[in-house]
């Protein structure tokens, strides 16, 4: 047991704590409490200016109407689809980067995962954008196979949402692969497991929090995106683009949108922590 | 355990009760909206924040040769910095931030602004090149109220059909193309990413389907708005992606990811200057369309710069410039003489009024019928939003 | 045990040997951690690799598990060769020196981990997961997980691990370095009866000469990649091989060249173990003068220090022209009169007790 502070220093550790908490109460759950305050607020249909009345038909319109459950539908299926195939990629690349490469390769390895990062995001949409188009490298690639390219649709998007949170995944994968004791993998060997053995039974359970944790940014980031739809998505529409064209007209019904990917990651955020993952955050 | 979480609950509550004051305040009622047209202009204030289509605010960025920005700036000494806005929407909406003087406004965000308080009225006066607008631009009902002119007028055009000539063939002449037979270009259409492209489909029943009897493409009633939104619900299994940032527009025609949709003449002209085999027509049906107003927003910080930049856009040399280079009919008479082509105004119907009867500006559709009809309720915007929502599904 | 039976039946003609190493070499970059080491552990053994720290002992160790490939030599475990074979398919388990148990798994799962993975069915698998358990007395902990045990109870899980499908031969890494001392002695007897009962065959990697001294069947000696001396605890302790064996197996008083001459009476390099020195009062010839006479070596000096340690005490005298010995005597009868500070004192040991070793 601690010792309880003395009066003095829980003073002080009050001055210290009192911004940083003032500002998470005001800048962050404040704007989440307005937003979902203003989604209970109506819209003038013309002027789109925000009439203070207090109403719950933009959620009844929000459940009722089929085209936003379609939608919401085929958000989450995106983000869960971009999060597995993250986690299929980050596994074997974060393997490789802990385990395989050498040490002094470790760190240009890494760097070079983080380097995308520092491009912006709009600039790797486009990028991606140019090279998935009718005469674009992506086509052109797989034009000998008989093959054709995706185009702009949905599955555009996953696979540029897929290249864009990559390294979200990769990072702590990675730390968790690293932090992995050489010992394990000897002990497992040791005792009869080959290769396979040893990935599914070590391997993978100490990095399923990772796996999680990394998977807590795919999936919200995912599921929030609105730009890289615009750019690949052709005509798919998600959340993101909804509420976006949304917020110029009709704020409150923006707001009550939003409240769906707000509920999604909360129930997702519970599911993950059940499993224990946040633990590791 | 139980004792903090009460603790922390009553101060969520407080934050919340704080937040809701604060919000509260912000929307006092103001019953004066859009403030007051100035009497007189004072010093520019050496800067100027401008919303505008693309095209109509040119730096010599796109085209070295077409520049009527750094001109003016030189002229007036007013900094110019230039926000592209894609829809009639984001231009709404970007006015609310009150952070820009003035806007290029069509017919279905003017209404808006004026209702909603965020454009001023404009005193004529203070803009010496009003006096020669054509006649038929002053006093609409899109850039008026009660007598007073809530803008300049800035030229008009048609939304055309554009079609890559190596993959569209025959050449098309109707809308036909991008509706009922849309599907001979499956996953190649492109149409306009905005509710207001609803009335293109209306548009297009109007010859198409009589019996509706849709007379005013943004006057239409339940049964009306549901057949366009079937049209274009059966448009989008051949579309390939809607378009309203223009550059991607471009990036699309010009890789032939789009062979065939809407356009605007000044896109034309950008993809064409790109080398792609592209040709822009006025379909049979005629087209929608806008005629556009420079508004100045009732919280300008810098109205005197915005009202030097309202004269100078519809000055004769700019306005033919710009109309030019957008493709569209200027506003100033005056401005037909200044052209390269001598034959712009003709060209583009610049004083035809019977022409312009085949053009539907874009107009904010509303519950009271916009083509006359007592006998029913007309869908408001907020239908076509939804409308459109439920469209690309 | 009936498996131990088993295994004896099935064991080679090469005389039931367990583990065989022939030239042994493993090169890390320019360091030679071994050095064409020979070394052969009979079946049912405990054989003891005692080193000091960077002997290339766990080195030996890990090239026996398959964990490090020889730069040249060759490896057989019952008298197969496995040079080339992966650890997975060694008929041999390991005791890591931090036990490496499985963290995310119970210790029932991480017990019964190498039969999860011959795929042996469930119920059996519990049964002798459960069985291997009470051999280490941690019946009743099937369920905790790894996090949840003491540093002892962690030592015994890692050890039913290596055990519970019978391995011909468990190795252990300094397995008792991260425990206390009591626990270490408690655990000492512990895994020497363990070795016994079970007839498998330990190679253990240890420092610690009691550790060594009190467990092993027989004992090699590593020094900088090579085997200095193999023998028996006995023998490795009163015959010592090299001076470096007769130094870090237990403590000794090694004369050579000049001194050798002065004390011994004989040129060379000798070992004398301090409790094979007796005390007496100072003798005639006086002081300073060494002699022999039937078989028994006799000085005197003079003490500089005296250690009491419980059982025993620890004498250092120092003899004329500066050799210094230790002496060691069990506190059992009443210290001759002179056995002070600063006292004079004799010392006698037998001939044979100045044991010669190679320099």
């Amino acid at each position: 047991m601690p010792a309880a502070p003395t009066p003095g220093s829980r003073l002080r550790l009050t001055a210290l704590l009192a911004p940083p908490l003032l500002w998470l109460t005001l800048a962050y759950l404040g704007s989440l409490a307005i937003l979902l305050l203003s989604a209970f607020w109506a819209t003038d249909s013309f002027t789109s200016d925000v009439v203070h009345t207090w109403n719950t038909d933009n959620f009844h319109e929000l459940l009722t109407t089929p085209v936003y459950r379609t939608i919401a539908l085929r958000t989450l299926s995106i983000a869960v689809a971009v999060t597995v195939i993250d986690a299929l990629l980050a596994l074997p690349m974060a393997f490789c980067m802990a385990r395989v490469a050498g040490r002094r390769w470790r760190r240009p390895l890494l760097v070079a995962v983080l380097t995308p990062l520092w491009a912006g995001y709009l600039v790797k949409a486009y990028a991606w954008r140019v090279m998935l188009g009718e005469d674009g490298v992506v086509g052109a690639a797989l034009a000998p196979f008989g093959l054709h390219g995706p185009g702009y649709g949905t599955a555009a998007v996953i696979i540029v949402l897929a290249y864009l949170w990559l390294p979200y995944m990769i990072l702590p994968v990675y730390a968790a692969l690293e932090r992995l004791p050489e010992r394990m993998l000897e002990a497992s060997a040791d005792l009869g497991a080959g290769a396979w053995r040893t990935l599914r039974s070590v391997v993978l359970p100490a990095v399923r929090p990772a796996v999680f944790a990394g998977s807590v940014f795919t999936f919200s980031l995912s599921l929030g995106d609105y730009l890289t739809v615009q750019i690949v998505g052709g005509k798919t529409q998600l959340l993101g683009n909804v509420i976006a064209s949304q917020v110029t007209l009709d704020l409150p019904m923006a707001a009550a949108l939003s409240a769906v990917p707000v509920v999604l990651i909360v129930c997702y955020l519970a599911a993950v922590r059940r499993a224990g993952a946040l633990d590791s955050l | 355990m139980r004792k903090r979480k009460t603790s922390a609950w009553r101060s969520a509550a407080a934050v919340c009760a704080l937040l809701l004051t604060a919000a509260g305040c912000g929307s006092g009622g103001d019953d004066d909206k859009g403030g007051h047209a100035p009497d007189r202009l004072g010093k520019g204030e050496g800067k100027v924040n401008i919303i505008a289509w693309a095209g109509y605010a040119e730096d010599g960025s796109n085209d070295p040769t077409v520049d009527w920005v750094h001109p003016f700036e030189k002229k007036t000494g007013c900094q110019v910095n230039t926000k592209t806005a894609g829809t009639s929407d984001e231009m709404v909406s970007l006015m609310k931030t009150g952070q820009y003087d003035t806007v290029s406004a069509s017919g279905d965000a003017t209404l808006r602004l004026i209702a909603s308080g965020d454009a001023a009225p404009v005193n004529t006066k203070l803009v010496p090149h009003y006096k020669d607008i054509f006649p038929a631009l002053k006093q609409q009902p899109f850039n008026s109220r009660d007598g007073r002119m809530y803008g300049i007028p800035h030229g008009r055009g048609a939304n055309l059909l554009m079609y890559r000539t190596d993959k569209v063939k025959p050449a098309p002449d109707s809308w036909r193309a991008v509706f009922d037979d849309a599907a001979a270009h499956s996953g190649h259409v492109t149409a306009y990413d905005s509710p207001i492209y609803i009335a293109d489909a209306a548009l297009y029943l109007m010859r198409a389907k009589p019996s509706l009897g849709i007379k005013n493409p943004y006057a239409l009633d339940q049964k009306q708005l549901d057949a366009a939104v079937d049209l274009l619900k059966k448009q989008h299994k051949a579309v390939g992606e809607y378009w309203s940032d223009y550059q991607k527009e471009i990036t699309a025609f010009n890789g032939g990811d789009s062979v065939i949709g809407t356009t605007w003449q000044v896109i034309a002209n950008l993809t064409k200057a790109e080398k792609a085999p592209v040709k822009a027509v006025l379909p049979k049906e005629g087209a929608t369309g806008w005629s556009d107003t420079w508004m100045v927003s009732a919280k300008a910080e810098h109205p005197n710069c915005a009202y030097k930049w309202l004269d100078w856009i519809v000055s004769p040399k700019v306005n033919a410039q710009v109309a030019e280079y957008f493709g569209e009919a200027p506003s100033n008479r005056k401005a037909c003489a200044e052209t390269s082509d001598p034959n712009h105004c003709a060209v583009f119907h610049a004083d035809d009024e019977k022409y312009f009867q085949r053009v539907h500006f874009w107009t904010t559709p509303i519950k009271e019928c916009l083509d006359g009809r007592k006998d029913t309720t007309c869908t408001d915007y907020a239908q076509w939003t939804r409308a459109w929502t439920e469209v690309k599904g | 045990m009936a498996e131990t039976e088993t295994r004896a039946r099935t064991g080679t003609t090469t005389t039931r040997t367990a583990v065989r190493l022939e030239a042994v070499t493993k090169d890390f970059g320019t360091v030679r951690a071994v050095d064409a080491v020979d070394l052969t552990v009979r079946e049912s053994e405990f054989f003891t690799l005692l080193g000091p720290s960077g002997s290339g002992k766990t080195t030996l160790l890990r090239l026996v598990a398959g964990f490090e490939q020889p730069t040249a030599g060759r490896i057989e475990l019952a008298g197969d060769d496995v040079t080339a074979t992966p650890p997975h398919r060694r008929d041999a388990h390991t005791v890591f020196q931090d036990y490496a148990l499985f963290p995310h798994m119970s210790v029932e799962q991480n017990v019964a981990y190498a039969l999860t993975v011959r795929g042996v069915r469930k119920a059996e698998r519990l049964a002798r997961a459960h069985e291997a358990l009470t051999t280490v007395r941690l019946d009743g902990f099937a369920t905790r997980r790894p996090a949840e045990l003491s540093g002892g109870q962690r030592q015994r899980v890692a050890l039913a691990r290596a055990l519970v499908d019978r391995p011909a031969v468990l190795l252990l890494d300094e397995p008792l370095g991260a425990l206390d001392l009591a626990l270490r002695q408690e655990m000492q007897t512990e895994l020497k009866e363990l070795q016994r009962t079970t007839g498998i065959t330990f190679l253990l990697v240890t420092h610690d000469q009691d550790e060594a001294l009190t467990m092993s069947d027989r004992i090699a000696v590593v020094r900088d990649g090579r085997i200095e001396q193999t023998g028996p605890p006995v023998e490795v302790y009163e015959r010592p091989a090299t001076a470096f064996v007769a130094g870090f197996v237990g403590t000794t008083n090694l004369l050579r060249g000049e001194s050798a001459v002065r004390v011994v009476g004989r040129p060379g390099t000798y070992s004398i173990r301090p409790e094979r020195i007796l005390l007496t009062d100072p003798a005639e010839p006086p002081a300073g003068a060494a002699a022999s006479s039937a078989g028994r070596r006799t000085v005197t000096g003079r003490i500089t220090d005296i250690v009491h340690a419980g059982a025993h005490t620890r004498f250092t005298i120092a003899l004329p022209h500066g050799d210094r010995l230790t002496v060691l005597r069990q506190n059992l009868t009443g210290l001759p009169q002179s056995a002070r500070p600063d006292g004079e004192i004799g010392l006698s040991w037998d001939d044979k007790d100045a044991f010669p070793v190679p320099s």
